[in-house]
């Protein structure tokens, strides 16, 4: 033993010139972070983003623009802590001028002070995009970033299921809640929807309710509005007769249970069609896409999940060509082409909605063109539905009570109202008028 | 369940010796107990066998197979290549990033600990015992708690997002410290010193020639302590790191997992935490008598 | 007793404490006679030297944070109207603690995190105690292959840990609900009854090897002859370890003690994996999860200190207390 440690204590020459070499080592490794640098006329931009494709438009932009050069960045997604990520680089002063966020996280960078007006800017632009996307991006008139794409919802539904048990496309809650019950009684194993509670928000804006929104110089949150209630009510039922599964959103069983079968819809935006394709790949062919079903029989309303914009952070040097940058990946045909079939997205680009690769049958679809029915769902989507200033928190507390509810503790309704309670004091907690 | 044979030594034996072949206790004793270690030792080494298995299976299998066996197919080969070029082999980077972070981390921390801890023990200077009273309370902070401070500090001073974010708080370890002192107490003699000094030898010199080299076994476990503590704290680099290029295995795998709602990469996960795990338990085999020692320093006096 | 340079001793550890004040384990008082203070001062200087990287980082890394979230957890920001304009940092005293201390979800977690210790920490402790008796009697064998059995969790890191596990309880992969369902047992380890037990499992499996190894070695450390004595007088293996030797190792029972306390209170990794598995985790499930969630949930920094302070007093309080209790009883 003594022996043996004699011998080790002769090694400590090695560990002296190892702690040196790590020293070096410490010293070389360390670049600093991406502050903006203009070098020779050429504008230097930083994008930070999670979006797989981002990064070939940025690519395309670069091969076709001499004087601005923009470097794509990968964060975990939004969620996931990428939007912690770009506030704590705000707040560090070292942001990039660019980030992907999305519309239902505008006001929340908006209240952190995080974002650049950039309405001068960007002011020529507006009448590029659909309508409704540029209320996403603009606050009390002053324009923060520029919209990307769009998730126009629709239902996508199991043919063959549908076929089996003798149930018509239903186009009414109404008549969806009447398929529901038909389908369990014929398999009990048989579920219409595996209901996602972000998708609520969805339903939410398609009833017509406000969950958010300004009145003068205070906010107005109705998370237990009317309509939300309505709402609320509706799925309870359904919860309560068990014609509703309750796996965790995109859990293995959520899949399976659309590839199977056993759940016969999908509420959802247009980006859950390549999701569904690559997921539930043994029910090729059995899937078709129709409208989200209606309140009142013949109305055409829909609601919308997701979208997002490329918005400019505060302390960018270069918000013109920023907003160059943005406008030229929202619209430009190349571009879109790559965020389509790349990334894909649903243009919030008018332009965009033209191009023929968001309009041709899909083949995993049986060839339906399905973009018809999301084209159709984005003319019709409320312009006036606006996110709140806590988000993340937000959308953290709705998740959780809605998994209580389908837990059995209290009821949808109980859920929205804790939720309301909590984002009334999360607002108030910030320093801001809520009523 | 023991029980004694009836044989007994009585003290009123003095000239007797000890036993001369010490007794091993009964049979069904031994049995007995054998069992029962080997029972707990299959609790504590099934999940990691469960690991190695898995990361030889297809998606396919791992929901269909038998999960502590192998499946129909052997597809370790794939899953590593997958685990190295997914998403442009970031994976690379980030064993890499873990060795820096865990290896200058933890040398730099030890040679700082070794200085103070031989200051602290033999140097009588005035207000000594505070000074390793408050580096003692500084032993019971949990690092989570420490790592927000830390970030809102970074934060303002524009560190957040660097590698130094995570090194700077990596090269402290005030364990260390303590440790070093106990064994700079036990195992640097004064004789020695002073003999230095008589020859005329300055007080460094006399730390780097002598007392580092008497030290080195203590200060191998004390690296050992702080690459795996390193090696531990999450928190730290999920706060810091914005940027993935600079993550550690630990938050990227953390990040790929958080992932599997979107994305069913499950052998990816599967595999690349077999991956991570796989040399630090080798280390962990080969260095095992620095353990012990260490660990029995930390409760010689409480 | 001297040695040359060229044959280090173990460290104290690997021996018997140094009892009192012989051997070479205890410093030598300087003596003023001969020494002058201008050697006073020149020794001051170069302990001020050895000292001074780890201070400098220790003041950068441990004390200066430390400050800052106190002065941070005093501040609140303010805004006006829709929040949009500049907000602005007000002094704010103690708010931000009566909100900590008034915030039910901050309560319930740490109630749920004291629980947790409540049955986890003696549990794994126990378990921990009885494996190192085990391995330290006399009818153990293969008593190398156990330890290094016992203790490789701890080489993995948390994080991976918790994936590991995580794997284990998911439903569709893990092979423990087969055995379950085969003997009838269908248990769901992610459902809000169980979760917390299986958080613990995760905790328990990955340090109980820890704990043991600590104190093993300190029942290494203790002189044979003390079991021989009592063995002469035919006391039983069960009855030396529990009268002789347990008792020894009371102080190392007391340091994993104090450890396991102050990893309960920080309780966060393990929650963080299962969480997108399972709604039975919220995202302020435990404290530090709440610290979290303040900080980059609602980028409420102040309120997020406040939280850091409570659990860094809380975990003081708690390990110190637990110190001074079991030191108490051996008095």
């Amino acid at each position: 033993m003594l022996a043996k440690l004699a011998a080790r204590s002769r090694r400590r020459a090695v560990l002296g010139s190892l702690s040196a070499a790590a020293l070096v080592l410490t010293a070389a490794a360390c670049g600093g972070s991406g502050d903006d640098k203009a070098v020779g006329g050429t504008v230097h931009l930083e994008f930070w983003g999670w979006a797989p494709g981002y990064d070939k438009s940025a690519e395309l932009f670069n091969a076709t623009h001499k004087s601005i050069k923009v470097t794509f960045k990968k964060l975990p997604s939004g969620g996931q802590g990428g939007y912690d990520k770009m506030l704590s680089a705000v707040k560090a002063g070292n942001a990039p001028c660019l980030a992907q966020i999305g519309f239902e996280s505008i006001p929340t960078f908006l209240l952190e002070g995080a974002l650049e007006d950039v309405s001068q800017e960007a002011g020529a632009t507006k009448d590029k995009f659909v309508p409704w996307t540029w209320n996403q991006v603009t606050v009390a008139g002053r324009t923060y970033g520029i919209p990307v794409d769009t998730g126009p919802m629709a239902m996508y539904y199991r043919k063959d299921v549908f076929k089996k048990y003798g149930i018509a496309v239903p186009t009414t809650w109404d008549e969806y809640a009447k398929a529901a019950e038909k389908l369990h009684k014929a398999d009990p194993e048989a579920h219409i929807v595996n209901l996602r509670a972000i998708t609520l928000s969805g339903l939410a804006w398609q009833k017509g309710a406000k969950w958010f929104g300004t009145e003068g110089d205070a906010w107005h949150v109705g998370v237990d509005d009317d309509q939300s209630g309505q709402l609320a009510d509706y799925w309870q039922q359904l919860v309560e007769k068990k014609l509703v599964a309750t796996d965790q959103g995109y859990s293995p069983a959520w899949w399976s249970g659309l590839q199977s079968g056993k759940v016969a819809t999908a509420i959802g935006a247009v980006w859950l069609n390549p999701l569904i394709a690559q997921n539930a790949p043994k029910a090729k062919g059995k899937f078709a896409v129709a409208p989200m079903p209606q309140w009142t029989a013949g109305e055409k309303k829909f609601g919308n999940d997701g979208g997002g914009s490329t918005a400019v952070l505060k302390g960018c040097q270069h918000k013109d060509e920023a907003v160059e940058f943005a406008t030229w990946m929202s619209t430009d045909p190349d571009s879109l082409k790559n965020l389509i079939t790349k990334t894909g997205i649903y243009p919030a680009a008018t332009a965009g909605l033209e191009l023929p690769e968001v309009n041709k049958g899909v083949d995993y679809y049986g060839g339906q063109n399905i973009y018809k029915v999301f084209g159709e769902a984005a003319q019709h989507t409320d312009t006036n539905w606006q996110w709140g200033p806590t988000q993340s928190q937000f959308g953290v507390d709705l998740d959780e009570a809605t998994a209580n509810a389908y837990a059995g503790s209290g009821t949808l309704f109980d859920a929205f109202s804790n939720v309301q309670k909590k984002t009334l004091s999360a607002i108030k907690s910030k320093g801001v008028k809520v009523r | 369940m023991s029980t004694q044979p009836t044989a007994r030594h009585r003290r009123s034996d003095p000239g007797r010796a000890a036993p001369p072949a010490r007794r091993r206790g009964t049979s069904a004793a031994r049995l007995s107990t054998t069992v029962l270690l080997f029972a707990i030792a299959g609790y504590f080494l099934l999940p990691i066998w469960w690991l190695i298995v898995s990361a030889t299976k297809s998606n396919g299998d791992l929901f269909g197979s038998n999960g502590f066996w192998f499946g129909s197919h052997f597809h370790l080969a794939d899953n590593l290549t997958k685990v190295f070029r997914h998403s442009d082999g970031i994976f690379g980077r980030w064993l890499l990033n873990s060795l820096l972070y865990c290896g200058a981390g933890a040398l730099v921390a030890t040679l700082f600990a070794a200085m103070a801890g031989y200051a602290l023990a033999k140097y009588p200077f005035k207000g000594r015992e505070g000074v390793f009273a408050v580096i003692l309370g500084a032993v019971l902070i949990p690092p989570p708690l420490l790592a927000l401070p830390l970030y809102l500090l970074a934060s303002s001073t524009g560190l957040v997002n660097t590698y130094w974010s995570v090194l700077i708080p990596s090269a402290v370890t005030p364990f260390g410290v303590y440790l070093a002192r106990v064994y700079a107490e036990a195992s640097v003699p004064d004789e020695l010193t002073d003999a230095a000094r008589v020859d005329g030898a300055g007080e460094l010199r006399i730390f780097f020639t002598i007392a580092l080299r008497l030290m080195s076994p203590a200060l191998v476990t004390i690296c050992l302590f702080q690459f795996v503590g390193i090696w531990n704290n999450f928190f730290l680099p999920l706060m810091m790191l914005a940027d993935d290029s600079r993550w550690p295995l630990t938050l990227g795998l953390y990040f790929w997992n958080s992932q599997l709602r979107d994305q069913p990469w499950y052998d990816i996960v599967v595999t690349g935490s077999l991956v991570s795990v796989v040399p630090l338990c080798i280390a962990f085999l080969a260095l095992q008598r620095f353990w012990r020692s260490g660990l029995s320093a930390g409760s010689l006096k409480s | 007793m001297t040695r040359d340079a060229d044959s280090p001793t173990l460290p104290a550890a690997d021996r018997p404490a140094p009892s009192g004040d012989h051997g070479p384990g205890r410093e030598r008082r300087p003596s003023r006679s001969r020494s002058g203070s201008r050697l006073a001062a020149r020794r001051n200087r170069s302990a001020a030297v050895l000292l001074a990287p780890f201070g400098v980082l220790f003041l950068a890394v441990f004390v200066i944070p430390i400050g800052y979230a106190v002065h941070q957890s005093l501040f609140r920001v303010e805004r006006s109207g829709l929040g949009f304009g500049a907000p602005r940092t007000v002094f704010a005293g103690l708010d931000n603690y009566t909100r900590v201390l008034t915030d039910s979800t901050f309560l319930k977690g740490v109630g749920r995190v004291l629980l947790f210790g409540l049955v986890q920490v003696p549990v794994m402790l126990g378990l921990a105690l009885l494996l190192a008796l085990l391995l330290d009697s006399r009818v153990a064998r293969f008593k190398r292959f156990f330890r290094v059995a016992y203790f490789l969790p701890f080489a993995i890191p948390g994080v991976i840990a918790a994936v590991l596990w995580a794997f284990l309880y998911m439903p569709g992969i893990s092979p423990l609900n087969d055995i379950g369902r085969s003997i009838g047992a269908d248990v769901d380890f992610l459902s809000h009854d169980v979760i917390l037990f299986s958080i613990g499992n995760i905790v328990t499996w990955s340090w109980t090897g820890y704990n043991m190894l600590i104190i093993y070695t300190s029942l290494q450390s203790v002189p044979k002859e003390l079991y021989e004595a009592a063995e002469l007088d035919g006391c039983s293996g069960f009855r030396i370890a529990w009268h002789i030797k347990v008792p020894l190792v009371r102080p190392a029972l007391t340091l994993t003690g104090v450890f396991s306390i102050i990893g309960t209170l920080q309780l966060f990794g393990e929650p963080m994996v299962l969480r997108p598995m399972t709604a039975a985790i919220s995202s302020n499930y435990t404290p530090v999860m709440l610290s979290y969630q303040a900080a980059f949930g609602l980028n409420d920094y102040n309120f997020a200190a406040a939280v850091a302070v409570v659990l860094a007093l809380a975990t003081f309080v708690l390990s110190y207390g637990f110190l001074r209790l079991s030191t108490q009883g051996s008095r």
